[in-house]
């Protein structure tokens, strides 16, 4: 049996952070983020293997986060999924390092399988 | 150039004037000139008469001596032959003298003596020559001839050397006075014309400098006004209508500079609300998406998954709570509206501070575990006058933003008193303080200074709204800032026991 896989979730709003985690599948576990800082020095502890990331977040933006983990060697290649309440397209965040976006307010389900997607891959 | 009486010369007839004037001038000028030429015309005529009366008194005297020869040879002789040159003479004399006397009238000195050689040739003709021709007595003649007859003669000869010498004076004094008034004449057309050229020429530049340069200046000032330059000015200088010209360019030009700056000014604010509109825009979009995310999403869960009672009641209790968060943004924005349009509510009633205060810090002390709320109120019960309801909003939003603003955690601490019959309430936090260059703004609709870039939620109203509230409560609301170090929020509001000092409130820091 493999281990079970781990996803972080930055977003400073602790009730989006319960939504996220319970619209998951069972089986994963969670490190959760409230804000940049946070999130980059439990990238480094916990080796995600999906990152789920509110651009908006406090001290360290959501973009800059997504620019240090693609600085990263080791944290390169964790697919990170994007969630914005700008207007953003799905190109700029694509661009930027994401390898998915979903739109604030987002479905729980689209959310769920976008993420088994993201580790199945 | 204004006269005493304040009048301007018309340009027109400062032009009819100068015209005139420079006519009169040169007519003058002529006049002078054809008078000089005139005289000297006369001094000529005047010379030329005088030469040709010397010419008729020579041959006068030539008939004079041909009556004496003759007169003479025939008393001698008796030869008849010598009465004829007398006899010529005799008859070409009447004719002679009256052509010699009237030539001589003009000069009234010269006139005496020509009638006096008139009747001293006639007396000598009468008395003496034509007795001896007419009577044989040949003695008598001679004798009369030889005493009185020589002696008239001799006279008329006398008188008319004198004559021809003062005649010649006379016709030399003339010559001169006809060179002398032709020179006149001669230095008077050039001086005069010289004169006139000068005159014409002054005028013309008058002209030039006085009229067509300020009006060229114009025309190119206006060009330059035409092509956006407002700032250009003129010289206010020039004669009558020219110098109004200028004078109204000028208040023209002022006045189209006011009306552009204001309207660039104008277009500034309209330009810096349009781009807080737009802020608006997007912070409205991120405020509203984030509790409705919650919303959407729990109730989504709620209605495709199975959940134990105890969890679906935790879920339900968040769906409510940003439900009243999406409530709650709503009332700001019509907050704003409200203000706006001027209309608060007006409903007052007695609130205690203290216990207002003590509800609000335990509500975000739930909310922010990372926090700590503290609170030091002094002399409870803090009595004002207000809207309960709206006060709360103040302090809440003061709670709000000093935990918002200090993202690390730390001390929020809330504390109030009496002071000088008011009522004193500061929330004091440990954050990132305020940029001086935003401190001036932070009141502003819709500012946020860095805190979009910073991931710090909020509409830009709170602050804004507050100080809205404060004021129409006759209270004032003010902070102290260290960037880096906190902020100190303080409201000052009219307290409601013991009200002595309404004013004193005002003498405090801010």
């Amino acid at each position: 049996m493999e281990r079970r896989k781990t996803i972080l979730i930055c977003d400073d709003e602790p009730a989006l952070r319960e939504l996220i985690r319970a619209s998951m599948d069972d089986g994963y576990e969670f490190a959760e983020a409230s804000d940049g800082v946070i999130a980059m020095q439990l990238a480094q502890e916990v080796d995600p293997d999906v990152v789920i990331l509110d651009l908006m977040l406090p001290r360290l933006s959501g973009l800059e986060v997504l620019a240090r983990l693609n600085e990263d060697e080791r944290l390169r290649n964790v697919p990170v999924l994007v969630i914005t309440a700008w207007n953003e397209t799905r190109e700029d965040v694509l661009a930027a390092g994401a390898d998915d976006f979903v739109t604030k307010p987002f479905d729980p389900e689209d959310l769920r399988s976008a993420v088994n997607r993201l580790v199945a891959a | 150039m204004s006269r005493p009486g304040g009048r301007t010369v018309s340009l027109r007839d400062r032009m009819l004037l100068a015209s005139i004037a420079l006519a009169a001038i040169v007519v003058g000028v002529f006049v002078a000139t054809i008078l000089a030429v005139s005289a000297a015309r006369t001094a000529t005529k005047q010379e030329a008469r005088s030469k040709n009366l010397s010419v008729q008194a020579l041959r006068l005297e030539k008939l004079v001596f041909d009556v004496e020869n003759g007169v003479r040879g025939y008393a001698f002789t008796r030869d008849p032959r010598f009465l004829d040159p007398y006899d010529k003479a005799r008859d070409a004399l009447p004719a002679q003298q009256k052509t010699f006397t009237a030539l001589a009238e003009d000069q009234p000195l010269q006139a005496r003596r020509a009638r006096d050689i008139d009747s001293n040739i006639t007396t000598y003709i009468d008395d003496f020559t034509e007795p001896v021709v007419k009577f044989s007595n040949r003695r008598a003649a001679e004798l009369a001839w030889d005493s009185e007859g020589r002696r008239q003669a001799a006279l008329i000869h006398r008188r008319f050397a004198q004559f021809i010498l003062a005649e010649n004076i006379l016709s030399a004094n003339r010559e001169r006075s006809a060179d002398s008034k032709s020179e006149h004449a001669i230095e008077l057309g050039v001086v005069g014309l010289t004169g006139s050229a000068i005159l014409i020429l002054l005028f013309a530049i008058y002209l030039a400098r006085g009229i067509a340069r300020p009006v060229r200046e114009a025309a190119a000032g206006a060009g330059q006004v035409a092509g956006g330059d407002l700032s250009i000015r003129l010289s206010q200088k020039g004669p009558g209508e020219v110098g109004e010209l200028t004078k109204s360019f000028n208040e023209m030009a002022t006045r189209l500079e006011a009306t552009h700056s204001e309207l660039e000014e104008q277009n500034a604010q309209l330009r810096e609300s349009e781009r807080l509109k737009s802020d608006l825009v997007n912070t409205v979009s991120h405020e509203l998406r984030t509790p409705l995310s919650g919303v959407l999403g729990f109730t989504k869960l709620l209605l495709t998954r199975e959940f134990d009672a105890e969890t679906r009641r935790h879920y339900l209790g968040i769906v409510d709570a940003q439900a009243r968060r999406l409530s709650d943004l709503l009332d700001d924005f019509l907050d704003v509206r409200r203000i706006e349009e001027g209309r608060f509510e007006r409903a007052r009633e007695l609130v205690d501070m203290a216990t207002l205060l003590e509800e609000e810090a335990q509500l975000y002390r739930q909310q922010s575990p990372k926090h700590e709320v503290a609170i030091e109120i002094d002399h409870p019960p803090l009595a004002v006058i207000g809207n309960p309801d709206r006060l709360r909003q103040v302090i809440g939003n003061l709670i709000s933003n000093a935990i918002k603003y200090s993202p690390q955690g730390g001390v929020v601490a809330v504390s109030a008193d009496r002071e000088n019959g008011s009522v004193r309430v500061e929330v004091r936090d440990e954050g990132m303080g305020i940029p001086l260059t935003q401190q001036s703004k932070i009141f502003t609709k819709f500012f946020r200074g860095d805190a979009a870039a910073s991931g710090i939620t909020g509409t830009g109203l709170g602050l804004a709204v507050s100080r809205d509230i404060v004021e129409s409560h006759g209270g004032r609301i003010g902070f102290t800032s260290a960037e880096g170090k906190g902020t100190t929020f303080f409201v000052e509001l009219p307290g409601a026991n013991g009200v002595k000092d309404r004013q004193g409130h005002d003498d405090d820091q801010s």
